[in-house]
């Protein structure tokens, strides 16, 4: 139990050093920690990151504390949730006391420019990988190679085309999911 | 006159529970409480720790937090400050996890959850348009995103090594430009 605190608390510690570009940034590292650790499903993660959305709250932080209790209560919500903000807190604190005016460093933006094309090609992958495993292959047909859950992609279309042009809102594009799932579903 | 660590902890809780749609949110938030109403910090310092918040690992809204308690009353002041900001969505999330856990087994909620992955989906999709079109805009740009996609695709690649990578080859890459620039 004592090695799951000890891992729950480096890996997430790694997350907010290496979680670059955003709120989604922690996606990639949290599909990556299922995959190497199994310590949630992966229908379990896509409710926590759903979760996360429509709570208060920085939305890595968020599913630091969710996967965190998932994975081990309270403690590991504790654990998980500390362990993001520690680096960078230690971090924002040295560097606030060095510099009274802080000039942006050219160093730093040069590594960024990098850095947002790679967090973008790692949400890529990731949502491939959803796609997937949402729409097209199904648990319920493990036996078919490709099996395109028709009802999956009606919804996916009717919710993702109106964003094409509007901005996008998280809070909408959930309910909007959660009505069409209550409706397709039950009906 | 010291600000006591009460009052810290107060607004920033306070702020906390406003924190609705992403870390940026916290900008505005901070100004019309930490520095319109309770003077501690000025519009200008504000802009600091945003520009500054941007240039460190991690999540935004954590770190300009961190920087302006750390302003307002040295480490313990940025403690509280980052403490009052995730307690309400930590308390929040451990509720709704409990909540879900207990109704996830009606018909109703499942199908709605499987309307949510679907959204979820969506999300993820409508993020990378957004960070492509800010982001993925010159060649060098370009030919990082599609190798790091395909790396991703073939092997199991750990997140952080890509980070690690594409910050060393970016920081080479506009090493060399310097160079044949200059």
């Amino acid at each position: 139990m004592l090695k799951l605190y000890f891992l729950i608390f480096y890996e997430f510690m790694k997350i907010g050093v290496f979680a670059i570009g955003g709120g989604y940034a922690a996606l990639p590292f949290l599909y990556y920690l299922q995959e190497k650790y199994n310590w949630f499903s992966m229908e379990e993660l896509t409710n926590m990151i759903a979760v996360s959305n429509i709570t208060p709250g920085p939305i890595g932080i968020n599913m630091a504390t969710y996967t965190g209790y998932t994975t081990a209560n309270l403690l590991g919500a504790i654990i998980a949730t500390s362990a993001i903000i520690l680096i960078p807190f230690i971090m924002t604190i040295i560097i606030t006391k060095l510099f009274v005016k802080f000039q942006s460093c050219s160093c730093v933006n040069m590594a960024f420019t990098g850095l947002k094309p790679a967090a973008c090609a790692l949400l890529a992958s990731i949502s491939i990988k959803l796609f997937y495993q949402t729409i097209i292959r199904t648990k319920d047909e493990p036996s078919s190679f490709c099996f395109i859950d028709y009802q999956a992609l009606l919804l996916f279309l009717l919710i993702i085309i109106p964003f094409i042009f509007f901005k996008k809102n998280p809070l909408i594009v959930i309910i909007l999911g959660a009505v069409g799932g209550i409706v397709i579903k039950g009906f | 006159m010291k600000v006591s660590l009460f009052e810290i902890y107060k607004v920033f809780f306070i702020i906390g529970i406003q924190l609705l749609g992403g870390g940026y949110v916290i900008v505005p938030l901070l100004k019309s409480s930490v520095v319109e109403e309770k003077k501690w910090l000025t519009e200008e310092e504000l802009i600091d720790f945003y520009a500054m918040s941007q240039c460190i690992p991690g999540i935004i809204a954590g770190n300009i937090a961190t920087c302006a308690g750390f302003k307002i009353r040295g480490i313990l002041g940025a403690l509280t400050a980052i403490l009052g900001i995730i307690t309400p969505p930590f308390v929040i999330i451990i509720m709704l996890a409990n909540i879900l856990t207990s109704i996830i087994d009606y018909p109703i909620i499942q199908n709605a959850f499987w309307g949510i992955r679907i959204s979820v989906v969506i999300l993820v999709i409508l993020t990378i348009k957004d960070l492509w079109t800010k982001s993925v805009n010159s060649t060098f740009a370009y030919i990082l995103f599609f190798f790091i996609l395909l790396c991703l695709l073939i092997l199991p690649v750990s997140p952080t090594l890509i980070i690690i990578t594409s910050a060393v080859i970016s920081l080479l890459y506009s090493k060399i430009k310097g160079s044949k620039n200059a």
